[in-house]
């Protein structure tokens, strides 16, 4: 009797031979050089795994034409982001979409039938993961080709195509990490396809693996695990407890071990060496089942080695534990149904970053947080948490952005209200901002100098003084031509001569430097005279265009603000009934724990009937052996 | 024999993986649980949907890309220099002083880009500066600043402040590049 329970006991964790395949990191993005920033601060987000706000923002960015240069690693990201979120539907839209699309190039193709693969695979969807996965090899990076042929090995394994599974890992050689897992696999496919021996020489190497990755030393105590009880069913104790011995003590298969080494020794006789793992287990969670089982195996062992009084006095001790516990157990139903635990899982969920789990081991011993760390081993509770917690957050983001929003209301009419008081001020000043005449005196100005270009006019370039000289000389000539054949004004002609000569000769001579410089000039003052009717033009836009384009702004916090109270209030009822949900499968396995419990009481009442029943029909002296 | 009590143990074990039919299988409760499941899938569509629509809304509100200016940070490779903090002036007031976790620093050096700040600026000329520090070279403390000056028009200006190795020098280098 008590093999088959602790056989029924030690099996339950061979569930998983793979890393979590849903809603891990999204591994092996390439190494991408940032040609839009947006998209760089979308990749900010993303490796720090705040999947949401990354997602938020690549649809915000995307919507607002900032990735085009990264448009399709944009969409495989968005496809990823869903995928992490546990959206299969859109991931599963965007993937097929990107595949659609004939010009989307390889390298990108490969990972979107890779990451789609993945999607059918967490769905169920095996022959159609199957068919993605083997589109999408060859440029995929090493990691991701591993997962990739690991995820089409279980793939076969989910729909019992052993052989195929075990042709598609033998002989391959993927990298340290995913190699344990594919060896584990292939162990795992061979058994089931009835090649034990080899199998189970896999599931040998993995469990002697060396390593300080914490994945791999879970898989390493699987390994052990599985071998200690296949070898203790093929009645090889000693072979049993070796692979038992290797697993980790503080590790959570770890119980199980500890029983099952409790029995290789009983296999063997060696009842008093049995004691010590399963008096070990004693001091544990009475939840866990290898555990409830000790309680059991002790008072058997010392009934066998023929200590009665022993015997009795363990009995007696496991009825008491079971009872207690069912007591326990009937209160934190209470604490349930009144909603605490849910409190007490958020709470002690924190974040839900790495570790938060195995803290909650340590939870203290109340009636709402007592039994959390089981509740939270079984993967139906915790995807219902999972559920939760995304409700709780989106709960409180709606609620942020319904306070924000009201600023947004007040910002809209603060805006319009200042408008509207500068607006007079602005149209003043605007009025005497002419620049329809600027313009008509610059192109008055342009085309002087290309007349003084075509003519080589050099008086045209002359500066100021020198226009007054040159106006002066025109002057002195006319006098002088009004003495024209006295000699006496023959010396003032000749130094008027010279004179202009040399201004002549000096505006001559600096033409070119002149005309590349007055050249220059007009065109600082094209850029001006540009740049002021740009203002101009930009002014009386937003003169005429930002009443309306407030009240656009205005218009779109009116239309959002009912969807976040629509929103808000759906978020909430489905928050209220996952919370029911949970309290639901909560109070289920707490009812089958004590069921159970109930089960394992009476057959220590009736293993302990049993021994007073031989001690009242034994002769006295063994009768005096039993009695407590 | 052996094989048999193998396959059996296995065969069990297996039986706890998820299967294709498990949820038409599974007690009554299950519809409830799947349609639970897929509301909860809805409403967080729906909700990614609304925050992108809010985040939008918000930008056009507060930094219309009349006046709309951005500083970005980003981080080439990182082995001369693990940034600790950065302080960013605009026409030397101060407008951002940021410290990066761990978290932050691993992102940046992956290659994603800090939105560092995001303001309004009139049309015209402006001065950016930034001072990063950190680690430099051996470990020793590192504090260097780098300036630009931004002719700010009429439509949004992305700014990105980029620490780059320099290998002959094994040195960081920061650099101001003005993006359109």
């Amino acid at each position: 009797m008590l093999g088959r329970v602790f056989i029924l006991a030690a099996l339950a964790p061979f569930a998983d031979a793979a890393p979590v395949v849903e809603q891990e990191a999204i591994p092996g993005l390439p190494a991408v050089k940032v040609q839009d920033l947006h998209y760089g601060d979308v990749l900010f987000h993303f490796f720090q795994d705040d999947h949401f706000d990354a997602l938020v923002r690549l649809a915000a960015y995307r919507d607002q034409g900032r990735l085009a240069a990264h448009a399709r690693d944009a969409e495989l990201l968005r496809g990823g982001l869903y995928l992490s979120l546990g959206q299969h539907r859109e991931a599963r839209e965007i993937f097929e979409r990107l595949l659609a699309d004939a010009s989307t190039p390889p390298e990108v193709r490969d990972r979107a039938w890779f990451y789609l693969g993945k999607v059918l695979y967490a769905a169920g969807l095996y022959e159609e993961s199957d068919r993605a996965l083997r589109q999408g090899g060859g440029t995929l990076g090493e990691d991701m080709e591993a997962e990739r042929r690991l995820l089409i090995a279980q793939g076969l394994l989910q729909r019992q195509r052993y052989d195929q599974a075990i042709a598609e890992l033998s002989n391959w050689q993927g990298p340290r990490y995913w190699l344990a897992y594919g060896q584990f696999n292939l162990g795992v496919a061979l058994v089931r396809a009835g090649e034990g021996a080899r199998g189970l020489a896999l599931l040998d190497a993995v469990g002697k693996l060396e390593t300080q990755w914490p994945e791999l030393m879970a898989l390493r105590d699987k390994a052990n695990l599985a071998i200690g009880y296949a070898k203790l069913q093929a009645g090889e104790p000693a072979a049993a407890r070796l692979a038992l011995e290797r697993v980790r003590l503080t590790g959570p298969q770890s119980s199980k071990a500890l029983l099952g080494a409790g029995w290789a020794d009983a296999a063997a006789k060696q009842y008093e060496a049995a004691l010590a793992p399963w008096q070990e287990l004693q001091g544990r969670n009475l939840l866990d089942a290898a555990v409830q089982e000790s309680y059991l195996a002790v008072p058997y062992a010392y009934a066998e080695l023929g200590a009665m009084a022993q015997a009795v006095e363990y009995y007696e001790r496991a009825i008491a534990a079971y009872d207690a516990e069912r007591g326990r157990i009937g209160e934190s139903i209470g604490a349930i149904r009144s909603g605490e635990l849910l409190e007490a899982a958020m709470k002690a969920g924190g974040d839900g970053r790495e570790g938060w789990f195995s803290q909650l081991a340590t939870l203290p011993d109340s009636p709402e947080s007592r039994y959390l760390y089981h509740l939270l081993a079984g993967n139906e509770f915790q995807e219902g948490l999972k559920n939760y917690r995304a409700l709780d957050a989106m709960a409180e983001n709606l609620a942020t952005w319904q306070q924000s929003l009201g600023a947004f209301t007040d910002m809209v009419e603060t805006r319009r209200k200042a408008f509207e008081a500068r607006l007079p001020a602005a149209d003043a000043r605007l009025a005497t901002v002419d620049v329809a005449t600027i313009n008509g005196r610059r192109d008055a100005l342009q085309a002087g100098f290309e007349t003084a270009l075509a003519a080589r006019d050099i008086a045209a370039l002359a500066t100021e003084s020198e226009r007054a000289q040159l106006d002066l000389l025109d002057a002195v000539d006319a006098e002088l031509a009004r003495h024209a054949g006295d000699a006496s004004y023959d010396e003032a002609r000749e130094k008027a001569r010279l004179a202009r000569g040399v201004l002549v000769w000096k505006l001559d001579s600096e033409w070119k430097v002149r005309s590349w410089q007055a050249s220059r000039a007009l065109r600082e003052l094209n850029a001006t005279v540009y740049d002021a009717r740009t203002r101009e033009t930009a002014s009386g836009r937003a003169r005429e265009g930002a009443p309306e384009k407030n009240a656009a702004l205005g218009r779109r916090v009116e239309r959002i603000s009912p969807r976040i109270v629509a929103l808000a209030v759906q978020v909430e009822d489905a928050k209220a009934a996952q919370g029911r949900r949970l309290a639901d499968i909560a109070v289920r396995e707490l009812e089958e724990q004590r069921q159970r419990l109930d089960e394992y009481s009476v057959q220590a009442r009736y293993a302990l009937a049993t021994i007073y029943d031989r001690a009242a029909a034994a002769p006295p002296p063994a009768a005096a052996e039993a009695t407590p | 024999m052996k094989t048999a009590i193998i396959t059996f143990f296995l065969a069990a074990a297996a039986a706890s993986m998820p299967a294709p039919g498990d949820e038409a299988a599974a007690p009554a409760s299950s519809g409830d649980r799947s349609m639970l499941d897929a509301e909860v899938q809805s409403l967080r569509r729906e909700v990614v949907d609304l925050n992108r629509d809010l985040f939008m809304l918000e930008e056009d509100l507060l930094f219309p890309a009349s006046t709309q200016v951005a500083v970005f940070v980003s981080m080439d490779v990182g082995t001369f220099f693990a940034v600790d903090s950065v302080q960013l002036k605009v026409d030397d007031k101060e407008v951002a002083n940021y410290l990066y976790t761990e978290r932050e620093q691993e992102a940046l050096k992956r290659g994603g880009v800090q939105r560092l700040w995001l303001g309004n600026l009139k049309a015209g000329e402006h001065e950016v500066t930034a001072f990063f520090t950190g680690q430099g070279p051996h470990e020793r403390d590192y504090k260097r600043g780098t300036t630009l000056k931004v002719e700010k028009g009429v439509g949004a200006k992305y700014v990105e402040l980029r620490i780059t190795d320099t290998a002959s020098k094994l040195q960081p280098e920061f650099a101001v590049r003005v993006w359109e």
